[in-house]
């Protein structure tokens, strides 16, 4: 029974097939809002879902000189990373779909590896726009990260724990961590870190088209590139999913007019406001350099997270 | 400078000076009082060289600088036979020049004497020696 | 130890093929070198080769972005050549055409910039309201972009006064969104942080190395043909030629949206003073040997013509000097000194149009042969 669910809840719910459900979902919906606030009519919501079954039926290309391993596994192991941290987070209840003992350092590095791999990738394609694009995806990667780290640090040193689980619960006992002011530098700087985390405008530096064509991606194109796209739109609900439960109370389930409301709406909820957030800050902006980039998640990310950090520590 | 001004700064440098209107003026001279005239062009102020245009007249190849006096624009014509397509650069005294006298060379076979960067501008690297698109008999040979 | 970063000739952040060599120094630029003539097309030979009429046509596709004012200048050229007197109603025509036309291209141009620093809503925002120009274009001249509306000794086509009711009510939404877009670049953060101080050509080296149009006016010289050098109803008309100071990447940008705003301002002069009459005057198709030269400001800047005929229907030497060309060398003080991440956006701040640039041959990639491919070639080919 317990293996049963297992692969149930890694392929069905809330892994494999709800994740990319819900997370083509969001980004069709960040591409139609990004076409309206543009004077656009943008596509249909559901234009990811056509796109990644058009690449899927694509034919599988590997470059010649991206002849290797590395080149055809790291789109897996990076889907397989985001889908994981898709069972560690809490979706219906405080409770994740994998109840082991997994702390938030476990999440931290999971959300890495999609990272990582895109830089692999992107170096073993053999083309210089991938390995720029990787380059370049490294000095970021080191600079939002900290920040994201940061935070992360504010927010368990308020609550005492570095258990989600208890993340969660604790604001359902208490209130919502986005209410207490100790943390609102952290929140802002949580959005900046995410933002370069997802490769949006003002940092999505390591795929600028008008430099580097797509960055690490270049050379991947077909299935390959299906599983990468599906990579980055679970990565985009992941990620909002994080900020849900480290800010917004996580998946409550509610009782209006003595109608059950699922604790998953709410979550679907809470990460679509996030997601159209994100959103507005990528139509809003132009896009820096990456030194310009570095220099300002070092100075005025990292700046608001300690802030965040002291008062935590200081203020009772 | 209108054109009357400018005919005054260049007549003792030119041949003949034709006005056509208060800011065209056509103007022949020849390599000698040439490299004299445009010192003193640079003297009055001019600065701003449009352009170098080549014309191939058959048997000679004609050179002519536009030089923007504002508002007058003079058109200096100098005529090279062409048993001798020499002309100094300008480029020392006009360093805008640079592109157009490229162009010149490649286009009409015209050298540039002491032009600091002689390399082909438009023709690709493995165009032969000695074609040049817009002499007269450029056609005939290659054809 | 230098390196040698090799940009284009196909590169994303180049719309049309073009070589630049770059010698960089970790992310320093210490040189570049320039490499034209990947999309020479041998024009100015095969304007030698064609009659005075059927020039115009070729001339006009020198350049999609600004035919009208490769046709205005040709024609201008070729009047004078010819000595024939344009229809006042002709000279507003080609004037309103030809400000339409740089509202557009400066539009168009603002939309790449924002593109090239990642800031596509503002790309969209312009590329909405040059639909607007296009648009106008359209209606007074039957085409969105190659308008054909230029001949010579006149126009082809009038602005009939039922027109200028909408044109005047979309000057005015232009102006507005304009003067928004200028707000918008003047305070935006990440634009700023994107282009002050990049790419600075001073105002030395925009006098010593000829640049022209917008690209200089940005580092404070104060030349534009339409006032030095007045040409179709210009001398009629007044306006103000737009200067800035610092020369870098911003006041490229902001000459060209405050250019905008002073071409509304023209357009609507024009209308209001538009005069009657005929529209195009008769021209004989042979020319005495006479030499002439005409020259527009181009929304890239000065665009010279030069004619000389020979007494026969076709002219014994056409040269055309457009302003991109004329611009090339500002690049390299404009790079030398800078990063190698500032290279897509300030290319593009001097407007670069290769395909005006490259105009003058053939290359048979196949036999290495070079020639010029003749007219019946062409035609044969499409069979």
């Amino acid at each position: 029974m317990e293996v049963l669910d297992f692969f149930f809840n890694s392929l069905v719910f809330p892994g494999l097939l709800f994740a990319s459900l819900i997370g083509l979902l969001y980004v069709g919906i960040d591409r139609k809002v990004t076409g309206h606030m543009q004077h656009r009519i943008g596509p249909p919501i559901w234009q990811e879902y056509l796109d990644v079954g058009k690449l899927m039926s694509k034919e599988d290309i590997t470059p010649h000189a991206a002849q290797s391993l590395v080149f055809n596994v790291v789109p897996l192991i990076a889907l397989g990373a985001v889908v994981t941290v898709m069972l560690l987070l809490p979706v219906y209840s405080a409770q994740p779909a994998l109840a082991t003992v997994a702390d938030l350092i476990v999440i931290i590095y999971l959300l890495n590896i999609p990272a990582i791999c895109l830089m692999l990738g992107g170096y073993s394609s053999g083309s210089p726009f991938g390995s720029v694009g990787a380059a370049r995806h490294v000095v970021q990667l080191f600079s939002y990260e900290l920040v994201f780290i940061l935070v992360i640090i504010a927010v368990v040193t308020r609550v005492g724990s570095l258990n989600l689980t208890t993340v969660v619960g604790y604001q359902a006992q208490h209130s919502w961590l986005i209410l207490d002011w100790r943390l609102i530098p952290a929140l802002i700087a949580m959005f900046t870190s995410i933002q370069g985390k997802l490769m949006r405008v003002p940092f999505d530096i390591p795929e600028a088209e008008s430099k580097i064509v797509h960055g690490a991606m270049t050379e991947y194109s077909g299935p390959k590139l299906a599983i990468w796209r599906v990579v980055y739109d679970i990565e985009t609900l992941v990620v909002a999913g994080f900020i849900a439960a480290l800010f917004l109370g996580g998946p409550v389930a509610y009782t209006i007019g003595g109608v059950q409301i699922p604790g998953v709406v709410d979550f679907l909820i809470k990460t679509l406001v996030i997601v159209l957030i994100t959103t507005t800050l990528r139509n809003i902006m132009a896009r820096l350099r990456i030194d310009q980039a570095l220099k300002f998640y070092l100075t005025f990310g990292a700046l608001l997270a300690i802030i965040s950090l002291v008062l935590v520590l200081v203020v009772p | 400078m209108d054109s009357k001004e400018v005919a005054d700064l260049i007549k003792a440098h030119v041949g003949d000076v034709r006005i056509v209107s208060e800011r065209r003026l056509f103007a022949t001279s020849d390599k000698q009082r040439f490299r004299d005239l445009l010192p003193a062009l640079k003297v009055a102020g001019v600065t701003h060289l449009s352009t170098i245009t080549g014309v191939d007249r058959g048997n000679a190849v004609e050179v002519i600088y536009h030089f923007d006096c504002q508002p007058a624009i003079l058109n200096l014509k100098i005529s090279l036979s062409k048993d001798d397509l020499k002309i100094f650069t300008i480029t020392d005294i006009f360093p805008g020049a640079v592109l157009y006298e490229r162009d010149l060379m490649e286009m009409l076979g015209v050298k540039v004497e002491g032009h600091p960067d002689p390399q082909r501008l438009f023709l690709p690297d493995d165009w032969p020696e000695g074609a040049h698109p817009l002499r007269k008999e450029f056609e005939r040979e290659s054809k | 130890m230098t390196f040698v970063v090799p940009f284009g000739p196909q590169h994303p952040a180049l719309k049309e093929p073009e070589y630049f060599r770059f010698e960089v120094k970790g992310e320093e630029i210490i040189d570049l070198n320039v490499r034209l003539g990947y999309i020479h097309r041998g024009i100015e030979r095969a304007l030698q080769e064609r009659s005075y009429l059927h020039n115009i046509y070729l001339a006009e596709r020198i350049c999609g972005i600004c035919n009208v004012a490769h046709t205005t200048a040709y024609c201008q050229t070729i009047e004078q050549l010819a000595n024939i007197e344009v229809p006042d109603r002709a000279r507003f025509i080609r004037t309103i055409l030809c400000e339409l036309e740089r509202i557009h291209s400066h539009l168009l141009w603002a939309g790449v910039a924002a593109h090239e620093i990642g800031f596509n809503t503002l790309f969209m925002f312009f590329w909405r309201d040059r639909e607007l120009v296009l648009d106008l274009k359209e209606m007074i001249s039957g085409n969105r972009q190659i308008s054909a509306s230029n001949t010579l000794g006149g126009v082809r086509r009038d602005v009939k006064p039922e027109y200028v009711p909408t044109m005047l009510r979309v000057l005015n939404k232009l102006e507005k969104e304009t003067k928004y877009y200028i707000d918008v670049c003047t305070s935006d953060r990440t634009i700023l942080a994107r282009c002050m101080g990049v790419g600075v050509l001073t105002k030395e080296d925009a006098i010593k190395l000829c640049i022209v149009g917008p690209t200089t006016r940005a580092s404070g010289v104060d030349v534009d043909i339409r006032r030095d050098d007045p040409y179709a109803a210009y001398d009629e008309i007044s306006f103000k030629v737009i200067i800035e100071r610092e020369g870098d990447v911003l006041a490229k940008v902001i000459v060209r949206l405050r250019e905008i705003l002073e071409s509304i301002r023209i357009i609507r002069q024009a209308l209001k003073a538009l005069p009657r009459g005929p529209l195009r005057t008769k021209v004989a198709p042979k020319i005495e040997p006479n030499e002439a030269l005409g020259r527009i400001e181009a929304p890239r800047g000065e665009l010279l013509y030069y004619a000389i005929s020979n007494g026969t229907d076709k002219p014994e030497r056409i040269r055309v000097r457009p302003p991109t060309y004329a611009n090339i060398p500002s690049f390299k003080p404009m790079f030398v000194g800078g990063t190698i991440a500032e290279i897509p956006i300030v290319m593009a701040s001097i407007d670069p149009c290769f395909a005006c640039t490259d105009r003058v041959t053939l290359v048979d990639s196949h036999t290495g042969k070079a020639r010029v491919v003749s007219f019946d070639e062409l035609r044969g080919r499409r069979k």
